[in-house]
């Protein structure tokens, strides 16, 4: 087997007298589409700040692309192919949406005239084509994040870090979104996802991590995964009998 | 592009034919393209970078004072004198700034505004090399070479040229992916951490530029009025403070916004001092800080904004 893209082996976060994250180890292969879930508290978003450098782990060690990354920064880790998208999308809201892909494009690209034409394929990617001259603050909701998540396509990323990008969409917006995003895993991305709404969970991912407090307690197929009476337990708690 | 820039340019160049014989207006062009530049200057750390800077006195003091010391104690030409000057404001830049960019918003200003009267204080005390409280009289004698001319349109010209050369600085960097970090951070710096952009190196580096500039300016004043002491160059209403009010007032963050506000404020603020000083003395900082505030309170996006949304009412209107 080649190595895993992302390898996270015993990582615990400890805050003053909380252990937020405690002893998460998983691998995400090259190409897999992996949706981590939990209640409210479970220590999801604590765990992807330790995955995307806003927070250093007390302990264990976070492994990408084979380098340890433990001490890197965000913008390090971006570099080294990770892109990423917020809980509450931050565009750039005073530039227009061409320029807030450009910011991703140069990561990689010198040139201007190179880092609009990346930018420009993602904007097509992601269906903002029609909205290059606006404002990114005059854009909806929806189209937001699939800003965001252009941004982070211009960097050629190898694997894009979700933290629910489909909280506040209607349906259809909903529907659109997880057709991108498969659309992308085709072409070779790969996806680590927090996401709440299980429907969405089951919809694409293929393998799922459940939260609890902070611990692991189970990891497999979606399938599997979501209906096993622990997870529904943990979730949505204990069926009355 | 480039031509926009080159139109843009002659356009700015216009006053100083139509005052070529009135030393009087000559003057006031003269002055308006310099505070236009160093607004310029300002404008690419506290504008692109929205890093609100009011210590950029103290680059402008070291690009005067070095400037100076040098010309009048080791009779180095002010041209070459420049070269020392712009490389110390921009080690004392990046020096200053490496902490104080760990402050954000309102805090980072307070910290360069106390950095501002440190200097002060500092240059005030030292009797060597800056001649404390006395200052420094630069004596005239005219000559390319001494950066001192006997026709005022020269030095009108010299600061166009200083002028032509920020915006063009400004508009590579505009251009450029350390622009267009400085625009990403400004709006958001965990969304520029997570494009990949260094938001500290990003910071120092439009720092140093927006200084080096600045130091520029500097050297340029002193050559042109002759003189120089701490209050000159070090108080913040007349310095620091002066370049983020003129990029504020025609709008920060855009290329034209610094030059359309010292075109607004610098003439206005002569004919104030000349027509309501006399009769009322104070009266003219009254009224200027009137406009002020009304520009404060209405044109929040500055002259640039507001002709930005006007023509595209206008636009709307006329569909």
């Amino acid at each position: 087997m080649t190595d895993p893209l992302l390898s996270v082996h015993g990582a615990s976060k400890r805050f003053v007298g909380l252990l937020a994250v405690d002893d998460v180890s998983f691998d995400v292969g090259k190409g897999e589409m992996v949706s981590i879930i939990g209640p409210n508290g479970a220590g999801k978003t604590t765990l992807f700040n330790l995955l995307t450098g806003q927070l250093a782990p007390s302990s264990g060690e976070i492994r990408f692309r084979g380098e340890i990354v433990n001490r890197l920064g965000p913008h390090k880790r971006a570099q080294l192919g990770m892109g990423r998208t917020f809980q509450i999308a931050k565009p750039l809201i005073h530039l227009t949406v061409l320029e807030n892909a450009m910011v991703g494009a140069f990561a990689r690209l010198r040139a201007l005239r190179q880092a609009e034409e990346k930018a420009m394929l993602v904007l097509e990617e992601v269906g903002l084509l029609d909205r290059t001259r606006r404002k990114a603050g005059e854009l909806t909701l929806s189209e937001r994040r699939r800003l965001e998540v252009a941004r982070a396509l211009a960097m050629d990323p190898e694997l894009i870090l979700l933290d629910e990008v489909m909280a506040g969409l209607n349906p259809s917006e909903v529907t659109r979104a997880i057709d991108l995003y498969r659309q992308l895993n085709a072409r070779g991305l790969t996806f680590l996802v927090i996401e709440h709404n299980l429907k969405v969970v089951r919809a694409f991912a293929e393998r799922v991590i459940v939260l609890d407090h902070g611990a692991m307690i189970a990891e497999g197929r979606a399938e599997e995964i979501l209906s096993s009476p622990q997870v529904v337990e943990a979730y949505v708690g204990r069926r009355r009998t | 592009m480039a031509a926009k820039f080159v139109a843009g340019m002659a356009l700015v160049l216009v006053p100083t034919l139509l005052a070529l014989h009135n030393n009087y207006w000559l003057d006031i062009v003269t002055f308006t393209y310099l505070m236009a530049a160093l607004a310029g200057a300002w404008n690419i750390i506290g504008g692109f970078g929205g890093q609100f800077s009011l210590g950029h006195g103290v680059f402008f003091g070291i690009g005067a004072y070095v400037t100076a010391i040098l010309y009048t104690d080791a009779a180095v030409s002010p041209w070459l004198g420049l070269v020392p000057a712009i490389a110390l404001a921009t080690v004392v830049a990046v020096l200053i700034s490496w902490p104080a960019f760990r402050l954000r918003g309102p805090f980072f200003a307070i910290a360069t505004m106390a950095f501002n009267q440190v200097a002060f204080v500092l240059v005030n005390y030292l009797d060597w090399p800056t001649n404390g409280p006395r200052g420094i009289l630069i004596p005239f004698r005219a000559g390319f070479a001494n950066m001192i001319f006997l026709q005022r349109w020269r030095y009108a010209a010299l600061m166009f040229a200083y002028l032509v050369l920020v915006t063009a600085v400004a508009l590579l960097l505009r251009r450029d992916r350390l622009g267009y970090a400085l625009l990403a951070l400004r709006e958001d710096e965990d969304a520029a951490r997570a494009a990949g952009i260094n938001v500290l190196a990003a910071k120092l580096q439009g720092m140093a530029i927006s200084a080096a500039l600045t130091a520029i300016g500097g050297g340029l004043f002193v050559m042109y009025i002759r003189f120089i002491d701490p209050p000159t160059v070090f108080t913040l209403s007349d310095v620091g403070v002066r370049f983020a009010l003129l990029a504020l007032i025609g709008g920060i963050g855009t290329l034209i916004g610094p030059i359309l506000g010292a075109a607004l404020i610098v003439p206005l603020e002569n004919y104030l001092r000349g027509s309501l000083a006399n009769a009322w003395p104070g009266a003219d900082l009254v009224v200027l800080g009137i406009i002020m505030v009304l520009a404060a309170l209405f044109l929040k996006r500055g002259i640039a904004g507001a002709a930005t949304d006007l023509a595209r009412a206008l636009a709307r209107w006329r569909r």
